[in-house]
């Protein structure tokens, strides 16, 4: 096993009487892409809210680097390296996807009254530097979209609006990115697409760890190195693909259903 | 303090209390089947107690003199049909129109619409900007329980309100309008897969709301005697409040809400030798500091954020 | 591309100061009437034919010189109109009014913060600077400066319940914060109680404002020349700061606020950090406002800053185009200047504003000049 970067333990979770999360376990190393699959509600997001610091556990431990995270909010979250995308989009369309992507750079921007308002020479070197970062970062996706960075996200169709949106989330160059369902709304063609993409980004950057909540067992195949398949909250087993595929508790629980 | 002087002050209080939850109740009910609070709602109490007294004026006009109990039934009837009508038209033409847009519009559109209806009452109505008399229809007397005075008209309108109050009641429960409502509350799209029509359900319960908001300006009439144009910007703060208190949404935590928030005037105005200006700063003092302190309310569950 | 050409926003710049005069000196009602015709013609056409966009495109490219141009437009209209009193009032007024508006375009038009009591907050900078300057001797700018501060300070009292809540919640709040505002103003007698304080005239490196300019023995320019030039100082530095902030990273985090505060948490960013920036700055720009108007019209009521008087100043954001500082112009001169001049509307005229709101957030949300997406500086 790889140097741990995220170790959930015990995680439990309950809204009202139901138990979204029930002493869950994760171990997540440097630089692992980990596939997290199940039926819906058994809480994927759940686990990415906890994570996040949008949801808090009842019971368990968080760590992340070595730093409890459990009680942090999720604005502390995101200084420690952890960037996420939500299951539904959540671009703010009515911005540019400069702007949007900009949201994702939110912490390395300097927000101060003297560079902002007073003397802005350092804005303009910051936006100059910013536009070539997002560009780049871009182009990795899409070879028109470097050239719509002034255009608002809500015009943007639906792939290319999950594209600005993985990129927020990268741009910061996390330690651990957090990929709720990208390709919900897509085309098979269209998610195979994105999964290059992230390959080639990831492809550069060894230390990055990705856990990624999907259905299409293909693509968990495909770029996964390790599975974990959730149910009712609990962890039901964890391997390979062809380990857990084979696992009869996996073929009855969820498998059967998708393979047909 | 002795023991006839408390249930005095008890009784104004719960006259007070019965005029505020009713007012709240349309608030929650609003607030319940589409997310809005509707800041005109203030002004249709007011514009509700116009009407009965505009229609108390007609009567007498066209008829002579008309049999008081009769007189009340037909302003009260009066005033609930039209400020219902009132309430299902700015659903539908102010309201629905912006279900999808920013919370902001919503809000400002019905605190116009507010202004409007204040605005045409003081220019339109005959010398609207003048306090006007409240016809006095109730009977006058008063019984005498030891040193306890019980008006006959404050008995009256008690009962009135609370009569309201449990049709309100039963009618939330046992009926299907009632179920129609709730359901639209409960969750609007599995609500209209059901069946349920959204847009009827939406007018209705702002017509019922309304008609509320009506009887509570006709009863605060003849409580008090007198009307103005701009009762309603207090009266309607005061029933956002009391529906605040008792968490939005929730139609007995409004009716709850209605009788604390009269309970705090009545303390403030009784227990804190200052002038009675100042009942209502520390009213609405008390209600900050609640928002402050509960900001969904005292009965409302937390809901979480939904990522 | 070939570069726009300059005179599309140099001709709009010098009509919309000719067209402010000349509203401002009509003295017949059918002459204003006439006017407003135009003004709403010019509009509908200009937006049929995208005339709006070729001036912004115009005033784009050359902004180094059209940004100084519409300045010295502005300082040329206040010169115009020196020797009459009561038009220099309604002008001071007007830019007071869009000062405020500024303010209130921080509040809900970047950040989202509803607040429903920007006349209360006009109130404060009214009274701290009427104190301030019948017992100290603070120097008249500093007194302006305080006059936002406290307004400022005071707003944060409202900081934790507004933080609490959201939405409706949040503008009950400063609802019951500007009815509790006028009470305290009318039982408090150290502060006037109803019948209100007298305030000096402003006076500035030994200038007294309150002195009419003698030219010469036959010319005399009007005393509110002072205060115009003054009010168009303070406009301008108000605009230029609330531009700035639009266009920085600042206004991208208020913009992430507004839009979608959860999610703009999950990228590090402190949402109750920047409404409490933005409210902050508002009530900040609404105080100075009030100081302003506090000396101009060398006297202040409670009744100036009541619940209505708010719902006029959100009135002229809305109307003018939330979240655009430039469409407080013509919202401010609808407002301030249409029921002077028109007396026929002025009894009704809150109803007519109402009507007006409703109407635009009915059928144009945007306003009369819609906020255009944000431009960094080149």
């Amino acid at each position: 096993m790889s140097t741990a970067l995220l170790d959930a333990t015990g995680l439990s979770v309950r809204f009202g009487g139901v138990r979204a999360l029930d002493g869950l376990d994760l171990h997540v190393g440097e630089g692992e892409v980990i596939g997290l699959i199940g039926p819906n509600g058994s809480g994927k997001t759940t686990f990415f809210n906890t994570l996040t610091g949008f949801v808090f556990p009842a019971d368990g431990r968080v760590t992340f680097a070595g730093e409890d995270i459990t009680a942090l909010p999720a604005r502390e979250v995101a200084k420690r390296g952890i960037a996420r995308t939500f299951q539904r989009l959540r671009l703010l369309l009515e911005l540019s996807v400069f702007d949007n992507l900009m949201l994702g750079q939110h912490l390395s921007l300097d927000h101060g009254v003297w560079a902002n308002i007073v003397a802005r020479g350092g804005l303009r070197r910051s936006l100059e530097k910013q536009r070539e970062t997002a560009r780049a970062l871009l182009r990795y996706f899409s070879d028109s979209l470097p050239d719509r960075l002034s255009e608002p996200a809500g015009s943007l169709t639906m792939i290319d609006r999950r594209r600005v949106e993985v990129c927020r989330a990268l741009i910061r160059d996390p330690k651990l990115l957090l990929l709720d369902e990208p390709s919900a709304g897509m085309t098979p063609d269209e998610t195979r697409e994105l999964m290059q993409d992230l390959q080639s980004v990831k492809a550069e950057r060894p230390a990055l760890a990705v856990v990624l909540i999907e259905h299409d067992m293909e693509v968990i195949e495909s770029v996964s190195h390790r599975c974990v398949v959730l149910d009712y909250g609990r962890k039901l087993c964890e391997g390979s693909y062809s380990e857990v595929s084979q696992d009869p508790a996996v073929r009855r629980a969820y498998l059967g259903v998708e393979d047909e | 303090m002795d023991l006839a002087l408390l249930a005095q002050h008890a009784l104004n209080g719960a006259m007070l209390g019965v005029i505020y939850a009713l007012v709240a109740v349309g608030f929650t009910l609003f607030f319940g089947v589409l997310d809005v609070i509707k800041f005109s709602h203030g002004d249709v109490v007011m514009l509700g107690a116009f009407t009965g007294l505009a229609t108390s004026i007609g009567l007498s006009s066209a008829f002579g003199s008309v049999p008081p109990w009769i007189a009340v039934i037909v302003i009260t009837l009066t005033a609930v049909a039209a400020m219902a009508l009132v309430g299902a038209l700015m659903a539908k033409f102010l309201v629905l129109p912006l279900h999808k847009a920013p919370t902001l519009n919503v809000l400002l559109i019905t605190l116009m619409a507010g202004t409007v209806i204040r605005e045409s009452v003081r220019l339109f109505y005959p010398q609207g900007s003048n306090p006007k008399p409240f016809p006095r229809l109730l009977p006058d007397g008063a019984v005498n329980l030891g040193r306890l005075t019980l008006r006959f008209d404050s008995a009256i309108l008690l009962a009135i309100g609370v009569i309201a109050i449990v049709g309100v009641h039963l009618l939330i429960t046992r009926t299907r309008l009632g179920l129609a409502i709730r359901a639209v509350a409960q969750d609007p799209e599995t609500a209209s897969a059901m069946g349920i029509p959204f847009q009827a359900t939406v007018l209705a319960t702002f017509a019922l709301g309304s008609g509320l908001a009506a009887l509570a300006g006709v009863v605060n009439g003849l409580y008090y005697s007198e009307v103005n144009f701009s009762m309603g910007l207090l009266l309607g703060a005061i029933g956002f409040s009391a529906a605040v208190i008792g968490g939005l949404g929730n139609v007995y935590g409004a009716i709850l809400g209605g009788f604390i928030f009269a309970a705090l005037q009545t303390i403030g105005a009784v227990a804190l030798p200052i002038a009675s200006a100042y009942k209502d700063v520390f009213a609405f003092g008390a209600v900050i500091a609640l928002m402050a302190w509960k900001p969904a309310g005292l009965l409302a569950e937390r809901s979480a954020e939904r990522v | 591309m070939r570069t726009p050409s300059i005179l599309p926003a140099l001709f709009a710049t010098v009509a919309t100061a000719a067209a402010v005069v000349l509203l401002l000196l009509a003295d017949q009602e059918w002459e204003v009437a006439t006017m407003a015709g135009v003004a709403v013609a010019v509009l509908l056409g200009g937006m049929r034919l995208g005339w709006g966009e070729t001036v912004h495109r115009s005033a784009t490219a050359h902004r180094r010189i059209v940004t100084p141009v519409t300045w010295l437009a502005g300082a040329v209209a206040i010169f115009l109109l020196r020797e009459h009193n009561f038009e220099l009032l309604m002008l001071c007024t007007v830019m007071i009014f869009m000062i405020a508006g500024l303010g209130l375009t921080v509040q809900f038009g970047y950040a989202g913060v509803v607040n429903f009591a920007a006349a209360a907050f006009m109130g404060i900078g009214a009274y701290t600077t009427a104190v301030l300057m019948n017992s100290t001797a603070l120097p008249h700018p500093v007194v302006i400066l305080l006059s936002g501060l406290v307004s400022a300070v005071i707003g944060s009292v409202l900081l934790l319940p507004l933080l609490r809540t959201r939405g409706h919640y949040a503008a009950l709040i400063t609802i019951a914060f500007g009815i509790l505002f006028r009470t305290f103003l009318e039982v408090n007698d150290a502060l006037g109680g109803p019948q209100g304080l007298k305030v000096p005239g402003l006076e500035l490196f030994g200038h007294a404002f309150n002195d009419a300019i003698e030219i010469n023995d036959d010319v005399e320019w009007s005393f509110y020349l002072n205060y115009a030039a003054g009010a168009l100082v303070v406009l301008f530095l108000a605009y230029e700061l609330v531009r700035r902030i639009e266009r920085s990273w600042m206004g991208l985090a208020l913009d992430a606020v507004r839009l979608d505060e959860t999610a703009a948490s999950a990228f590090g960013l402190n949402g109750a950090a920047w409404k409490i920036t933005a409210f902050s700055i508002g009530n900040f720009l609404a105080g100075v406002a009030g100081s302003l108007y506090a000396t101009i019209t060398a006297f202040i009521a409670p009744a100036s800053f009541t619940f209505s008087d708010s719902l006029i100043l959100v009135s002229i954001v809305i109307l003018g185009g939330l979240g655009n500082p430039l469409g407080l112009l013509p919202a401010a001169l609808v407002v301030v200047v249409l029921p002077e001049k028109l007396q026929v509307i002025q009894e009704y005229r809150f109803l007519l504003f109402a009507i007006l709101v409703i109407a635009i957030l009915l059928l144009r949300p945007g306003g009369l000049i819609p906020r255009r997406a944000r431009e960094y500086p080149e």
